[in-house]
C-alpha cells in the first residue's frame, strides 16, 4: 500500500509540474485590491486569480500570503485578522509573480455591539426568511411576517420583539427563542431547517438576543456599494471550483467581508452553479452571471466556461467596423466562430425589411445585383435611410414607446393625429433624439398646440406615469419597488417614490376646445412614502436630489434623463435600435435593464451609447453603424460552435416579421391595397397613428394596442389563428385573386417557369433553385386549371416561413 | 414535489421532444438559449406533477356585469321587500332550497348541481372583479396573470386536433387571455355567434374554390417551397410556426375536429331543448367542443350589470339561461359526460343587498353565488350561505383562491405549482389557495 501511494503521489507531482511548466500564468490578480480592517471582529478573505496568455483564469487555491509587517495583522488560511492599528501590506507570491496589497487596520481592539440592521437582518435575508414565498409575503406566513427582503427594518424589529411579547425571543434563554427553534428546525417549521444550530449565523442571533435584542440606537452606516470578487472569470473545464468574495462598503468609510451574509445565484446553473457559501462549480460550456445580494444591493460577475482541450480557431475575416471588434472580442473569449457574411440577395431583403418595412421589388433587386461598386451594400443602406418609409417605420416604433392611442374622454382622435404628426416631423428631420425626448418630458400647454403634452394626458396616474417614463426612456422596470425593495435590482422604495415625485405636480384642465386639455405644473402636491408616511423629495434614479423649488420638476428630470452623462438613456435608445435589427437586445428585453439581467456584451452597449450621444444623438448614424457592421450582415446558417448561441450575435437570427410590416408586405407582393380609417386607400399599416385602430390580421399577428408600455406588448409568437388565417382566410387567398398578378401573366402568355421565377423573386427576393423550379412546375403542368395551380404556388410561398420570417 | 420531468409542458405533440422543451418557452418570449437559464431559475421553484383529475374538460359560463345573487340562486323570500326585490322564489327538487321564480327548469335539476352561496372577494370594479374570477389573483400592476383556460392550455396541451382553450363567441374580457404565458396559450376565439343563423367559424373552412384535393396540392407545394429554408430550422420560432401549421392542417383536415364547431349537425330537438338563443346555442356548442376534445371552453352570456330596473333585466335575461343551463346539465348526464365535465357558472361579483332608487342593484363583491356541476363536484349541494339580506357570507366563505385551486384540482393540476413569468419570476398558478374538499364528490 505505501508503495502504491508513493507512486500515485509521484505521478501526481509529475503531472502537476508538467502542466505548470508548460503553461505559466502571465499575471496574478489579488482581491480585494485593498483591505481595511476596522474592528476586533473584522475579518477579510483574500482571493488570488492567475491569468494566462489565452485569456483564461485560474483560482490559486493555496497562494503564499504574508504580512509585510506581522505587527498589524495576521493571515490564517487566506483570511486576514487584525492585531494592531496601523498600515502595512499583504505580500502575495505565486508562480514568480509578486503583488502587494495595502492593508489598513483601525480600531483593532474595539468590539462594537451587534446591530439589528447590519448583523441580524442580513441573517434573515441569507437564510431566506424574508423571501416572498416565506415570511416576506404580504400577509406573512403562518402568522409571522417580515418585510420582503427587509424593506422595513423598524417594522421587522417590532414584529420580532414586540408583536407577541415573550413569544419569538427569550432573552433569558436565547437558544430557546422560537425565532431560533424554528429557524434551526428544532420545532416543526413549514420552511424547514434554514440554519444549522452550530452555524455562525445562528450564533449571531443568539448573541443578539442574549444582549437583550437591542434596536439600533440611531441611524446605522448606509450601505453604498457591494463588490463581488473576482469581477470576471474564464475557466477551462467542468467541475472546477471558483470561490467568490463579497465586500460591502458603507457611507462612513468602513467596509465588511459579507461573503457569509450574501444570497448567491447563477442565471445559468448548467454552466456555473453557485453554492450558498459563494463557491462556483463549473459545468458545461457557456456563460453564467453569478449574482450576490446583500441588503438592497445586487451585483454580479460573468463566468465563462469553455471545454478542456478545445480545438478552436477563429476565422480570419477582412473589413469589419468598430462594432465588430466588440462583438468578435466576446466571441473569441467564448471560443465561438461566427457565421460568414450572408449573400447579396439575403442582405437586400433583410436590410430593406428592417429599414423600410417592405421587401425589395424585383426592380430594386436587379438594380442592386447589377451595381458594380464594391461598397454597394453601403450605397443601398444610404438610399434606404433616405426613404420616407424609413421615417414611417421609426415613427411607428416611437409611437409604440410613447403609447400613442386615443383614450376615451382624455385623448381625442384629433389629439392623436397632432401628436403623431409632431413625432413624424421630428423623426423625418432626424432631430437629435435627446431634444425630442427633452421636449416631450418637459412639455406643458395644450394637447393640440403642444402635442407631446398628450403623453401626460393618456396616463394620469402619477405612479404609473413614473413607471412608464422609467421603462420607455431608461429601459428599467421599477414597478416592483412600488411595494418592496426590488430584490434583483438596486431600486428601493425610496428610489421609486423619489422618482414618482417628479410627476406629482402635473395638473390638467380643459382647453377652449372641449377636446383639448391644458397640461401644466401646479407647483403643489407631494408623494408620500407608504411605509414611513413622510414626504419624499424628487430624486433621480441612482442619482442626486435636484433643487426643484421654483421650476417645473419635469424640466429638471428631462435634463437629467437626456444628459450625455446619464448612463442609461443613450444605451437604452441604442439598445432599442439594436433590438430592431437583431430581434434581440444586448440587454434583453430592451426595457428590462437591471443588475440581474446584464447586457450580453456590456462594452459594446457602452460604446454604442457613448458614440450615439457623442454624435449629437444622430439616430440615422446609429442605424448606419449597426447595419453596416459585419455582425448585422452575418448569415443565419450556423456552425458547430455557434449553433446554440443566440445572445452574442454570432449569426443572424430568424425573426418573424411583425404584424404591420407583414400586412404591408402581403399587400406589396400581391399588388393589393389596404384601407385603414382616416388614411387613404393603399396606406401602409405602419402609418396608422392610433394604437386602437386595428383589424383582424393585425390583432391576430400581435399588434400592440399600446395600452401597456412594455415592449413585450408586441407579440411575435405564433398561434393557431395566425396559421388558419393565412391558410384559409382572406390574407392570402383573396389577395392573390384581387391583385390578379398571376391571372394577368397567364392571360398575357407568360410561360409558367417565368411566372414562377417572378413569384419567388417577389416573395423571397431570390430566384428559385433548380429543384424548386422543377418541383413547382411539376405541380402546374398537367393541372386541370393552370391559373389555379400557379396561384397555389403563390399561396404556398405566402404561407412559407421564408416569406413570413426575416432572415 | 418530485421533479421527474420538465416543469414546463409544452402544448405540442409529444414526438417533438426538443420542441416541447423550447416551444413552451416561446410563449414567454424566451428562446433556446434561455432554456438553461430558465431551468436554472426554476431550481428553487415549486413543481408538481399532474395527476388524473376527475374533470376531463371544463365549460365555464361567464355572466358579464355581475349577476344578482338575490334574483337567481340565493333568493331571500323572508327579507323585507327593499332587500328581497320584487321577484318571487320557487321550490326546487332539494328540500328547503329555493331559487328565483325564473329558474323553473334549473330548479328541477338542483339535485345535480352545487350552488355556492358564499363566494366572496373585495373588488367592486368590473375589470378588477373579472380579473379575480378568471385568474384567481387580484390584479397586479406588475404582472398580467393567465386565465384558467390559458393555464390549462399551458399545463395540459391540446387534444384530438382541437385547440385546448376556446372562447365563444369572443374573448369575454382581456383577463380571459394568456397573461404572462404569451399568446401561444391564448384562447382560440370563434368570432361568430352560434346563435346566429349564419354562424361559421372564421378561417376554419377551406376558402371557396379550394376543395380537399386542391388543399392537399397546396400543402405539397408549401413543402416544396419551404424545404430550402428548412435547413435553418433549429430555431424555436420556426418550429413553433411549423407546429401551429401542423395543428391547423389537422384541424382543417380532420372532419371530426371541424365537425365539433358545426352546430347544425345537432338534431333540431336538441337545439330546441337548449333554446334557440344565445345562451342555448352557445352552451350547446360548448358541449360539442368539450365532447370532441377541447379542454376548456369559456362562453359568455348576457349583460348582468343591472343598475336599473333589475326586475325587467332579470325577467329578460334569466329564462334563456335557465333553459340552456338545465338542458346542458341534462344533456351531459344523458351522454355520460357529466362526471368528467366540470361546468362552472360565474360572474365578476354580485349585487347590493338593497334595491337602489333606480329599482336596480349596484356592485357587491362581498357575497355572491357561483355554480359548479359535474367533473367531480358534489351533486345536490348548497355550499356556504349568505346572511339574511345577502350582504355578507354567513357560512363557509369561499375565496377566489380557493375556488381556483379547487377547479384546478378537479383537472389534476396542483395550483401551488410555480410558472415562470418574464424576468424569470416564479409565480404560483394560484397563490395560497386550498382545495375545498367538502365541495368534491
Amino acid at each position: 500500500m505505501p508503495i502504491v501511494l508513493v507512486v500515485v503521489l509521484v505521478m501526481a507531482c509529475a503531472i502537476w509540474s508538467s502542466v505548470a511548466h508548460a503553461d505559466a500564468p502571465v499575471g496574478i490578480e489579488v482581491y480585494p485590491p485593498q483591505i481595511r480592517l476596522d474592528s476586533a471582529r473584522d475579518r477579510q478573505r483574500v482571493l488570488v486569480q492567475a491569468t494566462f496568455a489565452d485569456g483564461r483564469t485560474e483560482h490559486v487555491a493555496a497562494p503564499a500570503l504574508r504580512p509585510s509587517d506581522p505587527k498589524f495583522f495576521a493571515v490564517d488560511n487566506g483570511v486576514l485578522r487584525p492585531l494592531a492599528d496601523g498600515a502595512a501590506s499583504l505580500v502575495v507570491e505565486h508562480a514568480g509573480h509578486l503583488r502587494e496589497i495595502p492593508v489598513t487596520v483601525v480600531s483593532a481592539s474595539s468590539e462594537p455591539p451587534l446591530s439589528f440592521r447590519l448583523d441580524v437582518m442580513p441573517v434573515f435575508a441569507r437564510a431566506g426568511c424574508n423571501m416572498g414565498s416565506c415570511h416576506g409575503a404580504a400577509r406573512g406566513k403562518d402568522g409571522f411576517r417580515l418585510s420582503l427582503f427587509g424593506f422595513d427594518p423598524a417594522g421587522d424589529y417590532h414584529r420580532i420583539t414586540r408583536e407577541f411579547p415573550g413569544r419569538r425571543i427569550d432573552p433569558g434563554a436565547p437558544p430557546e427563542s422560537l425565532l431560533l427553534q424554528k429557524a434551526t428546525g428544532a420545532v416543526p417549521h413549514t420552511g424547514g431547517k434554514r440554519l444549522e444550530p452550530t452555524s455562525d449565523l445562528a450564533a449571531t442571533l443568539v448573541r443578539w438576543i442574549a444582549a437583550g435584542a437591542p434596536d439600533d440606537p440611531g441611524p446605522v452606516a448606509r450601505l453604498v456599494g457591494l463588490d463581488l470578487h473576482p469581477p470576471t472569470a474564464l475557466i477551462v473545464g467542468g467541475d472546477v471550483r471558483q470561490p467568490f468574495v463579497a465586500v460591502a462598503r458603507f457611507a462612513d468609510g468602513t467596509d465588511r467581508d459579507v461573503t457569509d451574509l450574501c444570497w448567491y445565484g447563477s442565471n445559468n446553473d448548467p454552466t456555473a452553479k453557485v453554492s450558498p457559501e459563494g463557491f462556483v462549480t463549473t459545468g458545461s460550456r457557456g456563460e453564467a452571471f453569478i449574482m450576490a445580494r446583500y441588503d438592497t444591493i445586487t451585483v454580479g460577475s460573468p463566468v465563462v466556461v469553455i471545454p478542456k482541450d478545445l480545438a478552436f480557431s477563429y476565422p480570419t475575416e477582412s473589413g469589419g467596423t468598430w462594432v465588430d471588434e466588440f462583438v468578435d472580442r466576446k466571441l473569441r473569449s467564448l471560443r465561438i466562430a461566427p457565421s460568414p457574411v450572408c449573400d447579396d440577395e439575403t442582405f437586400l431583403r433583410r436590410v430593406t425589411l428592417d429599414l423600410t418595412g417592405l421587401v425589395p421589388t424585383p426592380g430594386e433587386r436587379s438594380a442592386f445585383l447589377a451595381d458594380p461598386r464594391p461598397d454597394r451594400r453601403a450605397h443601398v443602406v444610404e438610399e434606404l435611410l433616405g426613404r420616407k418609409e424609413f421615417v414611417e417605420l421609426w415613427v411607428m416604433k416611437w409611437a409604440e414607446i410613447l403609447q400613442i392611442r386615443t383614450v376615451t374622454n382624455e385623448v381625442s382622435p384629433k389629439a392623436v393625429l397632432l401628436y403623431h404628426q409632431w413625432l413624424d416631423r421630428r423623426i423625418a428631420a432626424n432631430e437629435p433624439v435627446d431634444r425630442m425626448v427633452r421636449d416631450l418630458i418637459s412639455a406643458s400647454g395644450g394637447t393640440f398646440t403642444n402635442p407631446p403634452t398628450n403623453y401626460f394626458q393618456q396616463e394620469r396616474d402619477t405612479l404609473k406615469l413614473a413607471e412608464n417614463v422609467a421603462q420607455a426612456f431608461l429601459g428599467m422596470r421599477i414597478q416592483c419597488a412600488q411595494c418592496h425593495n426590488h430584490p434583483f435590482d438596486r431600486w428601493t422604495m425610496d428610489d421609486y417614490y423619489g422618482f414618482a415625485a417628479f410627476f406629482k405636480q402635473i395638473a390638467r384642465k380643459r382647453g377652449d376646445d372641449p377636446r383639448e386639455f391644458i397640461v401644466y405644473d401646479s407647483g403643489s402636491g407631494d408623494v408620500k412614502h407608504p411605509v414611513t408616511g413622510q414626504v419624499v423629495q424628487p430624486k433621480f434614479l441612482g442619482g442626486d436630489a435636484p433643487k426643484v423649488t421654483d421650476r417645473d420638476r419635469r424640466e429638471a428630470l428631462a435634463a437629467w434623463i437626456t444628459s450625455p452623462d446619464n448612463p442609461y438613456f443613450a444605451r437604452h435608445v441604442a439598445n432599442v435600435a439594436w433590438t430592431h435589427f437583431f430581434g434581440r437586445g444586448i440587454v434583453h428585453e430592451p426595457d428590462d435593464a437591471r443588475v440581474s439581467n446584464p447586457p450580453s456584451n456590456g462594452p459594446l452597449l457602452a460604446e454604442l451609447g457613448r458614440r450615439f450621444a457623442a454624435s449629437g444623438w444622430d439616430f440615422r448614424r446609429l442605424v448606419r453603424d449597426i447595419v453596416l457592421s459585419r455582425t448585422y450582415q452575418r448569415s443565419c446558417e450556423t456552425n458547430a460552435t455557434n449553433r446554440l448561441d443566440d445572445v452574442n450575435f454570432s449569426h443572424a437570427a430568424v425573426r418573424r416579421i411583425r404584424a404591420e410590416v407583414l400586412l404591408d408586405v402581403l399587400a406589396e407582393v400581391t399588388d393589393t391595397k389596404n384601407k385603414f380609417p382616416g388614411l387613404p386607400l393603399g396606406a401602409r399599416a405602419v402609418q396608422v397613428a392610433d394604437g386602437r385602430t386595428t383589424n383582424y390580421f393585425l390583432t391576430t399577428f400581435g399588434r400592440a394596442t399600446r395600452d401597456d408600455v412594455c415592449s413585450c406588448a408586441v407579440r411575435m409568437d405564433p398561434s393557431l389563428s395566425q396559421a388558419l388565417h393565412l391558410l384559409n382566410g382572406d390574407a392570402a387567398n383573396d389577395r392573390i385573386r384581387q391583385g390578379g398578378l398571376v391571372a394577368r401573366q397567364v392571360d398575357g402568355g407568360t410561360p409558367d417557369s417565368e411566372i414562377i421565377d417572378g413569384l419567388f423573386v417577389r416573395c423571397y427576393g431570390r430566384m428559385p433553385t433548380e429543384r424548386e423550379r422543377i418541383e413547382t412546375l411539376a405541380g402546374v403542368i398537367g393541372a386541370p386549371d393552370r391559373k389555379a395551380a400557379l396561384e397555389d404556388v403563390f399561396w404556398a410561398l405566402l404561407n412559407s416561413p421564408e416569406f413570413i420570417f426575416n432572415h | 414535489m418530485a421533479r421527474s420531468r420538465l416543469p414546463c409542458r409544452g402544448p405540442f405533440a409529444g414526438s417533438r421532444r426538443e420542441f416541447l422543451q423550447v416551444g413552451c418557452l416561446g410563449g414567454l418570449g424566451l428562446s433556446l438559449g434561455s432554456l438553461f437559464r430558465l431551468q436554472a431559475a426554476r431550481a428553487d421553484t415549486k413543481t408538481f406533477q399532474h395527476f388524473a383529475g376527475t374533470a376531463r374538460s371544463v365549460i365555464h359560463v361567464w355572466l358579464p356585469g355581475g349577476w344578482a345573487q338575490q334574483e337567481t340562486f340565493d333568493p331571500k323570500p323572508l327579507a323585507p321587500l327593499e332587500y328581497r326585490g320584487e321577484l318571487g322564489s320557487i321550490e326546487t327538487n332539494l328540500p328547503g332550497v329555493r331559487f328565483s321564480e325564473h329558474l323553473p327548469k334549473t330548479a328541477r335539476i338542483a339535485d345535480r348541481i352545487t350552488v355556492i352561496r358564499s363566494m366572496t372577494h373585495g373588488e367592486a370594479a368590473h375589470e378588477r372583479g373579472t380579473h379575480n374570477m378568471f385568474t384567481g389573483y387580484r390584479p397586479s400592476p406588475a404582472l398580467t396573470y393567465p386565465s384558467f383556460g390559458s393555464v390549462v392550455a399551458h399545463e395540459l396541451g391540446p387534444r384530438e386536433s382541437l385547440p385546448p382553450y376556446v372562447c365563444l363567441p369572443n374573448l369575454p374580457a382581456p383577463d380571459a387571455g394568456a397573461g404572462y404565458l404569451g399568446s401561444a396559450y391564448g384562447p382560440f376565439t370563434l368570432g361568430s355567434d352560434p346563435a346566429d343563423p349564419a354562424f361559421t367559424v372564421r378561417d376554419l373552412a377551406l376558402p371557396g374554390g379550394v376543395d380537399p384535393q386542391r388543399f392537399a396540392a397546396r400543402q405539397r407545394l408549401r413543402d416544396v417551397v419551404g424545404r430550402h429554408f428548412q435547413r435553418l430550422e433549429d430555431t424555436a420560432n420556426l418550429e413553433a410556426m411549423d407546429e401551429f401549421y401542423a395543428r391547423a392542417y389537422d384541424l382543417v383536415s380532420s372532419e371530426r375536429a371541424r365537425a365539433a364547431f358545426d352546430i347544425k349537425a345537432e338534431p333540431d330537438t336538441v337545439r330546441d331543448e337548449y333554446g334557440r338563443h344565445e345562451a342555448g346555442q352557445r352552451m350547446l356548442l360548448a358541449r360539442r367542443l368539450v365532447e370532441s376534445g377541447v379542454r376548456l371552453v369559456t362562453l359568455s352570456y348576457g349583460g348582468w350589470d343591472m343598475h336599473q330596473k333589475i326586475r325587467e333585466g332579470i325577467t329578460k335575461t334569466l329564462p334563456p339561461f335557465d333553459q340552456a343551463y338545465a338542458a346542458l346539465i341534462r344533456d351531459l348526464e344523458r351522454r355520460g359526460l357529466l362526471d368528467t365535465t366540470l361546468v362552472m357558472v360565474s360572474s365578476e361579483f354580485g349585487r347590493t343587498p338593497k334595491i337602489n332608487p333606480d329599482a336596480g342593484r349596484d356592485h357587491w363583491p362581498k357575497v355572491f353565488s357561483v355554480l359548479l356541476a359535474g367533473g367531480g363536484v358534489k351533486r345536490g349541494l348548497v355550499y356556504g350561505a349568505s346572511d339574511a339580506i345577502a350582504a355578507e357570507p354567513a357560512d363557509n366563505p369561499l375565496t377566489v383562491e380557493d375556488l381556483a385551486t379547487t377547479v384546478y384540482h378537479c383537472l389534476g393540476i396542483v395550483a401551488d405549482k410555480e410558472l415562470v413569468a418574464p424576468g424569470n419570476r416564479p409565480v404560483e398558478i394560484v397563490d395560497g389557495g386550498r382545495v375545498r374538499n367538502d365541495l368534491l364528490a
